[in-house]
């Protein structure tokens, strides 16, 4: 006789059965913290604090607790529902970008944008996935003193992270008929093109990435690995702004704030209840624009180098829109679709891309009737682009008085410039290839629209101006440099700052120079690698 | 001593003048303003009204024209959902345009009354000037300008529909993050979706390119208001 029941029952059953679903649900809503809940100041203690909930941070956040490390992840941002996203590409982006989305460089004008949200960039970026080439690691290597940042090295973390999100290649179903006319044109000229790479399931073409994608089908960070993290045992607390990194000595002890009012800047009107939250580490995944101003503002932290705020980078993008002699239907299709590597050795990346008609209606010349028939051929164009390693053009990121927003100095380099019109030909040489009509190359200072290839070479000569050109930065890179040379960079391999034994920084600031493609995956195979390490070292 | 006092009111005179002078330039005159704007004043509603009809003048090519647009509302919006410095240099956009005449004057009689009492014709003039401007930097005022008002002139839903552009019907997916996060402003507890209201995208299929298009777009969606539970002053903008 026995009383087990499991011998009576059959075959025997798990000493613990698996959770149910509704319970880890309701486990991990309550280990997260939105606006509405905080009702003072508050303190927490962790193993490690995680600040900036973008593609680096979301990843960071998940593999420590994975490894089963007590994790916070705070974010500045509110996460976004789907009924919370806003179709209006303009207020959209006032909703989800740093000063409104309105933020510009100084010295060469160039919008750049950056999200404040759960997930960071990822929520309102088109998912493009791509591995930098050999030559970007190799120019790493050699030039920055980096011993196991190469494809060998990272490849692993990259098909970690490509598993998990399901990266694959844009299917034909949904390319629709302006991506698809991209891969025709690059067959025409023998140039070679591949869909682009992207994190998402089940995309059903709306083309509309930028805006937040209501199908969920993209999985960006707040609806994959925010959610694994909490699964994980992650604490994500949302609407909190770090002022400050606390540290005794060379180890930094935590970080402290304020909660701030959804959508107010972060500015002093928005702010509330102060917080604090001690840690045994510290991961800044702030962003390239942030995190050196909250090194700086703590107490210049982590700048022994001097390093810290410098060397910015872009991708300076340039788009030019091509009219169709017949629909084009451009609504229908993946944001961005179609790639074409072939021009990386020159210095360029070319790429379809779409956006909320009014945003891209913009750079349009002109005004009344003119103008009102240039929206009327929206649904005939096309509009493809180029990114840009602009490895010449520097600038830095400075923390302004009583300003919470910092200024973003850079400076267009003419050797970059020169690559830039060599883009803008490119591309132009394509839609004539395609077929298109005319194009609308958008740059001041020549023609407003061009309608044969042989008057297209303005495009690459000196009549094109870096004043006159309507560009956009929003790949950003090295203001807290990698660096095998502790007197030459802000962190090391692992991520960790030179000057600290508990401070880490994993976000594209920690790039030794732009990697000549999309950002996205290599940012998080290295927070992957930093994060492993990081467990090991707890 | 009466040289004083004569000086004095003459000093006191002019003071007046000049300030009821710019009283009517900056103040005086303009038509009430719709109801429910936030931050424009009814000077800046009046600019926003005289740009947009020369702008986007009625054509053939769009059904709604710049003056039924009701951009005002649309700035208005816009501008109360940005940070306070943002807003002020947007604010300080429009003011700087609609007194421009007095530095680049329309041609005729009256070319330098404020934009918003110019005849149509002299506001092309002067928004010519300023497009057409040898300094980079002042054609870059135009295209500031043509930004703030196209934006919400193209994306007027019926503007969008009739060019196809609008954006598709979509039932809204139920992700991880539905199930975990309330509505912005709201709390934990007003979340409604469970484990079975989860949706699949990929089961769904790639849209029809030419299938159903949304008929209001995003204003009305945003007009439904805040959820139930939120705290609609501080988290809605």
């Amino acid at each position: 006789m026995t009383n087990d029941p499991t011998r009576a029952a059959g075959p025997p059953r798990p000493a613990m059965p698996p959770p149910l679903e509704a319970d880890w649900l309701r486990a991990a809503r309550e280990r997260v913290r939105v606006f509405a809940q905080y009702d003072g100041p508050f303190e927490e203690r962790a193993d490690v604090v995680v600040v900036g909930s973008g593609p680096c941070g979301a990843v960071a956040a998940y593999e420590l607790a994975r490894a089963g490390k007590d994790v916070i992840l705070v974010e500045e941002g509110p996460p976004f529902t789907v009924r919370d996203l806003e179709l209006d590409g303009n207020l959209s982006m006032t909703r989800t970008m740093r000063e409104g989305g309105l933020r510009t460089t100084r010295g060469t004008i160039m919008p750049t944008m950056q999200a404040v949200a759960l997930g960071g960039g990822s929520l309102v970026n088109s998912a493009i996935c791509v591995r930098p080439p050999d030559a970007v690691f190799e120019r790493w290597a050699s030039g920055f003193d980096l011993e196991r940042t190469d494809r060998a090295h990272l490849d692993p973390h990259f098909d970690a992270i490509g598993e998990f999100l399901g990266i694959a290649p844009t299917p034909d179903a949904v390319q629709g008929r302006r991506n698809l006319l991209f891969r025709d044109a690059c067959r025409a000229l023998g140039v070679s093109s591949e869909p682009i790479e992207r994190n998402v399931r089940g995309c059903r073409g709306s083309g509309e990435c930028f805006t937040g994608c209501r199908s969920r089908a993209k999985q960006s960070m707040d609806v994959s690995y925010v959610p694994a993290a909490l699964r994980a045992g992650a604490r994500v607390l949302t609407s909190l702004k770090v002022l400050t990194i606390h540290h005794t000595g060379r180890r930094a002890t935590g970080v402290s704030g304020h909660v701030v009012v959804p959508f107010s800047g972060g500015g002093r009107s928005g702010r509330t209840h102060r917080f604090r939250i001690d840690a045994k580490a510290v991961v800044l995944a702030a962003g390239c624009t942030a995190t050196p101003v909250l090194l700086r503002e703590s107490g210049n932290l982590a700048n022994l180098s001097g390093q810290v705020g410098r060397n910015l980078q872009f991708h300076p993008g340039v788009a030019i829109a091509g009219v169709f002699p017949e629909a084009v239907d451009p609504q229908f299709g993946a944001t961005q679709g179609y790639q074409s590597l072939a021009f990386l050795h020159e210095g360029f990346k070319l790429e379809t891309l779409w956006a909320p008609p009014p945003l891209l209606s913009m750079r349009f010349p002109g005004m009344g009737a003119e103008l009102q028939a240039r929206y009327a051929e929206l649904p005939r164009m096309a509009v493809w682009d180029a990114i840009v390693s602009a490895n010449r053009s520097l600038g830095e990121v400075r923390s302004r008085p009583f300003l919470t927003q910092p200024e973003l100095h850079w400076r267009l380099h003419p050797a970059d410039l020169a690559i830039l019109r060599r883009a803008l030909f490119v591309i132009a040489e394509l839609f004539f290839a395609a077929g298109a009509t005319r194009i609308l190359p958008g740059v001041g200072g020549i023609a407003e629209q061009i309608d044969r290839l042989e008057d297209a070479r303005v495009l690459d000569s000196e009549a094109v101006r870096a004043e006159n050109l309507v560009m956009g930065g929003n790949h950003v890179f090295c203001t807290t440099r990698m660096h095998g040379d502790p007197t030459r960079g802000v962190v090391d391999e692992d991520g960790r700052c030179h000057d600290f034994e508990n401070l880490y920084i994993a976000d594209t600031g920690i790039f030794p120079q732009c990697p000549s493609v999309n950002p996205m995956w290599t940012g998080m195979a290295l927070a992957r690698r930093q994060a492993l390490a990081l467990a090991e070292r707890l | 001593m009466l040289g004083s006092v004569f000086t004095g009111l003459l000093i006191i005179g002019a003071a007046i003048v000049l300030a009821v002078a710019s009283h009517r330039r900056f103040f005086a005159g303009h038509p009430a303003p719709p109801s429910g704007l936030a931050v424009l004043h009814r000077g800046e509603v009046a600019f926003l009204q005289a740009a947009a009809e020369v702008l986007f003048p009625e054509s053939a090519s769009l059904p709604v024209v710049g003056v039924d647009a009701q951009l005002p509302l649309y700035v208005d919006r816009h501008l109360a959902a940005l940070p306070r410095t943002q807003r002020f240099l947007i604010r300080a956009l429009l003011l700087l345009f609609e007194h421009l005449s007095l530095v680049l004057p329309a041609g005729g009689p009256g070319g330098r009354d404020r934009f918003s009492s110019l005849s149509a014709a002299a506001r092309v003039d002067v928004l010519e000037q300023v497009a057409g401007h040898r300094d980079d930097r002042v054609r870059l005022l135009f295209t500031a300008l043509r930004a703030l008002v196209a934006l919400g002139y193209l994306g007027h839903p019926e503007n969008l529909r009739a060019l196809s552009l609008a954006p598709f019907e979509i039932e809204p997916g139920v992700s991880d993050a539905e199930l975990l996060f309330p509505r912005i402003g709201a709390l934990p507890m007003s979340i409604r979706f469970t484990e079975a209201d989860r949706t699949d995208p990929a089961a769904l299929g790639p849209l029809d390119p030419h299938g159903p298009r949304l008929r209001a777009g995003s204003r009305a969606d945003r007009l439904a208001g805040p959820p139930a539970g939120s705290d609609a002053r501080r988290a809605t903008p």
